[in-house]
């Protein structure tokens, strides 16, 4: 932090918080009492010497070329827990989302972009740019390898596309490429409760990138590809993992 | 009507993340306040619920339900838990001899009574409890110990880890259900939070004529506060009655005296454990054997508590069973139950002067508590002195006088007048007395209230209605300069006018009234740059000016106050900045303005308005008392330089104005108060007989208290307690006559030398030598009982009744028998 002096005061200035104020009138962005009960509960806080409460001072202050240029925005998990609690009620990650809408595309996190990107480019809509077949096949070998390997499990399903279905499971993407086993406990507990789910061979994806990229088109798309999905096979839940 | 419904805890069950229910250690402050009790779950024993041990440390969070308008809906302040968590760390450290660690996590302290302030110093400076700046998100239980865990983040942003063996939920007050169960009912108005609407120049009238209201259902509040605005209620009801007063009046049935002339002693002791404070310490059972060993002594007991209700029937009891004669009771201070006790002996046909305390706790078990063995020797020593002295009392005989029934207000205030104008209404005749020209007093520089209500018209309005009042009659430009007489029957020289006519003045009851002012700034170049005002000042420029022309306002607060000149919070500054501060943002919108505060102290229903000044867009920043803002004057404008405690960064602000929040003052009453004999605290405000029983009421009979001389206060509270000033004036002037004390000074003429070293050392003036008949008169009515003309007279011709010569050595004779 520099140690010049913030400069306030003199005649009233437009600033970044009045903007997002419009658009979310009920964020209550004006009303914090700094109690700081957000940044005790905040997993960001501390990260890159920064805090909710610090960050939304900022904003209430007019610092706006400082909260553009912060890169703690996108240390928020969007988890939620400092709205919860806060005695006003404000909207700390609808305030981060917009400061992640307000940087230009090219400039946001290089990592959860090219996340975005690569889901967009398979109907998968995987993050690792998984396609129909390579999912098809993880999944098929994964069951047959477990099946013969414990006999308790012999009758053990994961179906794919199977329409009307009660269960939609979605699937983080980074699983079947990396750690395939990592989606066999979650069936052993569908098939022990005797549930009956599908995956879909697209738009199984359970992670949506775009959101946290602030790509609202395209987060937008993958939702609406994951309901469509979900309806084509008639199923009547969508469970999802992420 | 009043209604009095009260108020129920806040209930924190549903607040998952503080794990209230689940984790046993962690308790609400009621609940806390059970476990401090004697009469409590662990008779006083501070202990945690899970294992029953004595915890090593324990936090409080306070705001658990108030000033939250999203887990509990509750946006105002409850008022009382700041000072109540307060109360709870001190007597907790108190209870446990060891070390116990305090933590006190608030978003601000909020102290702002009467006295508050020096004991939250006294908490923080002296007793070692630490106020943490922080707020905690969620409890953790450690299963194994049943500790519990807090995370918080600091002001600095940096994360920090405790762990405390109980945390004490510092729950706000809210309205039961059955309270806007009744309201409906009777069809009264309640406001969003369902506390009673109520206009502030009408604070304890309630929507329909008729029905008042006090206490908490008024709006959260404290002791001190309910106790005011019920004397307050009881005013405006018996002004609605006062036609039907004393025509049903009950009367208590006092059995006839018994002559114990030449019976020999019967001493009966009653040992108290006070809960706790005296047989936590004290050994009472070893006390009690020794007592009944005692010369005289027939019969002695321990109790719980002697003061209660029942108790005083055991004690009825036993003096007729044992036929006692005299009775001992070794507890606290007789200032506080004397009283009570010698109305138990009249109940028995017995003198009320046949009674002795002795003070075993205030001066033995709470300055002895970590020497019990010595503190229950000298809790023997007092009670041998004190059955040594019962032996030596006699019967008196209180004298009766009768009541001049009218009152003098003193000060032409807001409240002088709402107190001159209820003793009116109750029948009373009245005489207020104003030292300026015009009755209005503060009340004339200010022009709205935070509500949004005019003040001015409702001054021209009381002034007129004070003015027509028959039964008031108004001395403006008047000066007290002679006081004397005494309860009952005061006569009060005024002095009115530009030729300084002399006017006497009898009456029986005193309403001292004389307010407050604004402090006069010598700090931030007030009285140095025009652009630095005061709030009453900016009030004054806004109504005149508007604030078209204003770009930035700066505001400090605390200015004279919570300093090391003035140690007390001034209570209004705060509301005073967020009403002038939405005015500002009202009136122009753009402008933009900064509060640089110590605590924000919007406390109750006022918390909504700092809520919006916020919504509005005023910053408030928080500074230390040992950084304040630093302010420069430049051509265009101040610059004013202060850290902002969330960037931890030091901000600079340019502004076309500076306004500073300064405190009150205490008006000057050296004259009036060495005059009238009235004691002042060191802030120069005057004092109430009892802080919370008797809030309205001087030490001295017959004089009260109200407004901002007491203590510093809003519109509203002031009003309140004008009229509760009225109705205990009202219950002493509605006696046509009252008993005085048996304790006078008496001279025995035939040994007096005429010294008069009497006349010149009383206190009061009561001594005189008539000339006529050439002796030395004291007049028992106006005696107050001080005994000083007892201690200097050099011929010992002097005694005072009931504390005479050999009732006092007799103390230190038995004393020195037992040995030092």
């Amino acid at each position: 932090m520099a140690e010049a002096a913030i400069k306030l005061g003199g005649k009233k200035k437009s600033i970044f918080m009045d903007k997002v104020k419009e658009i979310l009138p009920q964020g209550n962005l004006s009303l914090c009492l700094t109690c700081g009960l957000c940044s005790s509960g905040c997993p960001a806080t501390g990260l890159e010497s920064m805090d909710p409460r610090k960050f939304l001072r900022m904003v209430a202050l007019g610092m706006d070329d400082e909260i553009l240029a912060s890169d703690w925005p996108w240390c928020c998990t969007m988890c939620q827990r400092c709205v919860r609690v806060c005695p006003m009620q404000i909207d700390i990650p609808q305030l981060i989302f917009n400061i992640r809408k307000a940087r230009p595309r090219e400039d946001r996190p290089k990592g959860i972009r090219d996340s975005c990107d690569a889901a967009m480019k398979t109907e998968t809509l995987s993050a690792m740019g998984t396609s129909v077949e390579d999912f098809i096949f993880v999944v098929e070998d994964v069951l047959e390898e477990y099946q013969e390997s414990q006999p308790e499990f012999a009758d053990m399903q994961a179906p794919i596309d199977k329409k009307g279905a009660e269960f939609f499971l979605n699937q983080n993407s980074r699983e079947p490429v990396t750690e395939p086993d990592e989606m066999v406990p979650l069936w052993k507990i569908l098939h022990l409760a005797g549930a009956d789910w599908t995956y879909g061979s697209k738009a199984w994806t359970g992670e949506n990138y775009c959101l946290f990229i602030a790509d609202t088109d395209n987060w937008e798309k993958i939702t609406r590809a994951q309901a469509a999905m979900t309806t084509e096979l008639g199923c009547k839940t969508y469970l999802n993992t992420e | 009507m009043i209604l009095s419904p009260g108020t129920k805890p806040y209930d924190p069950s549903g607040l998952d993340n503080l794990g209230y229910g689940k984790y046993p250690n962690v308790v609400t402050s009621d609940g806390f306040e059970r476990i401090l009790s004697a009469g409590g779950p662990y008779f006083g024993h501070v202990m945690r619920p899970l294992d029953r041990e004595e915890p090593k440390s324990i936090a409080w969070l306070q705001c658990v339900g108030s000033r939250d308008t999203n887990t509990c809906g509750n946006g105002y302040c409850s008022s009382v838990c700041c000072m109540y968590a307060v109360k709870e760390a001190m007597i907790a450290k108190e209870h446990i001899h060891g070390d116990l660690d305090c933590v006190v996590f608030n978003m601000d302290m909020r102290t702002f009574g009467k006295d508050y302030e020096k004991y939250f110093l006294r908490a923080r400076d002296k007793e070692g409890v630490r106020f943490e700046k922080a707020r905690v998100h969620t409890i953790t239980e450690d299963t194994e110990t049943g500790d519990l865990n807090i995370k918080y983040a600091d002001e600095t942003g940096e994360m920090k880890e405790e762990t405390f063996s109980m945390v004490v939920l510092s729950v706000g007050m809210t309205i039961p259900d059955s309270a806007v169960e009744l309201a409906k009912k009777l069809g009264i108005d309640l406001n969003h939070y369902n506390f009673a609407k109520s206009d502030p120049f009408k604070p304890v009238e309630t929507s329909k004529s008729g029905i008042y209201t006090c206490g908490v259902f008024q709006g959260p509040k404290d002791i001190p506060g309910s106790v005011t605005e019920a004397s307050a209620a009881a005013c405006l009801a018996g002004a609605d009655l006062s036609e039907s007063r004393g025509i049903d009046t009950p009367v208590v049935e006092v059995p006839e005296q018994k002559d114990i002339a030449g019976d020999d002693p019967r001493i009966g002791v009653f040992v108290c454990n006070c809960g706790i404070n005296i047989g936590g310490v004290v050994d009472v059972p070893a006390v009690q054997e020794y007592a009944a060993t005692l010369p005289n002594v027939v019969f002695a007991d321990s109790n719980l508590f002697t003061c209660s209700q029942d108790t005083q029937e055991k004690i009825k009891e036993m003096i007729i069973d044992h036929n006692l004669n005299r009775v001992v009771v070794a507890s606290c201070s007789p200032k506080t139950h004397e009283a009570m006790f010698m109305e138990t002996l009249e109940a028995c046909g017995l003198n009320r002067y046949l009674f002795e305390m002795a003070n075993i706790r205030n001066q033995n078990s709470w300055i002895h508590s970590k020497t019990p063995e010595i503190a229950t020797k000298k809790a023997k020593d007092l009670v041998r002195m004190a059955v040594a002295r019962s032996t030596t009392l006699k019967p008196l005989n209180e004298k009766v006088i009768t009541v001049n029934q009218s009152a003098l207000v003193i000060g032409g205030g807001i409240a002088g007048m709402n107190s001159a104008l209820n003793l009116g209404k109750q029948g009373f005749e009245v005489v207020l007395v104003e030292k300026d020209d015009v009755l209005g007093g503060m009340s004339l520089n200010l022009h709205h209230t935070i509500e949004g209500n005019a003040v001015r018209p409702y001054i021209e309005q009381l002034i007129e209605e004070v003015n027509a009042h028959e039964k008031v009659e108004v001395l403006t430009g008047a000066k007290v300069s002679a006081f004397g007489g005494y309860k009952g029957n005061f006569t009060t020289e005024v002095i009115t006018g530009q030729d300084g006519e002399k006017r006497s003045i009898d009456h029986g009851a005193i309403v001292v009234a004389t307010g407050a002012k604004e402090y006069k700034p010598t700090e931030y170049l007030y009285g140095e740059d025009d652009r630095v005002v005061t709030q009453v000042e900016l009030g004054n420029i806004l109504e005149e000016k508007g604030a078209a022309d204003l770009d930035t306002v700066v505001m400090i607060q605390c200015v004279g106050s919570r300093n090391d000149e003035m140690q007390e919070c001034s209570r209004i500054c705060c509301q005073n900045a967020v009403k002038n501060a939405l005015h500002i943002k009202k009136l122009n919108p753009d402008a933009q303005v900064f509060v640089l505060y110590r605590d924000i102290r919007t406390y109750g229903l006022m918390e909504d308005f700092y809520k919006e000044a916020r919504e509005l867009g005023v910053i408030f920043m928080r500074f230390d008392k040992d950084a304040p803002p630093e302010v420069a004057a430049g051509k265009d404008g101040l610059s004013i330089s202060v850290k902002d405690h969330i960037m931890q960064q030091n901000v600079s602000i340019e502004a076309d104005m500076l306004v500073l929040s300064a405190g009150m003052r205490a008006e000057n009453t050296d004259e009036l108060s060495g005059v009238m004999k009235l004691n002042r605290n060191p802030e120069g405000y005057f004092m109430e007989a009892h802080v919370k029983l008797r809030p309205v009421d001087m030490p001295g009979e017959g004089i009260f208290l109200c407004g901002t001389a007491h203590a510093p206060k809003l519109i509203s509270e002031t009003i309140s307690q004008a009229q509760a000033a009225a109705s205990r004036a009202t219950t002493f002037l509605a006696n046509s006559e009252i008993k005085l004390s048996a304790i006078t000074a008496k001279v025995d003429v035939d040994h007096c030398v005429k010294c008069l070293t009497c006349v010149r050392s009383c206190p009061f003036q009561v001594p005189t030598f008539n000339t006529e008949e050439k002796v030395l008169e004291i007049d028992e009515a106006m005696c107050h009982g001080c005994g000083v003309c007892a201690c200097v007279c050099p011929r010992q011709t002097i005694q005072l009744s009931f504390y005479e010569d050999d009732q006092l050595s007799c103390k230190i004779d038995a004393l020195m028998a037992g040995g030092i």
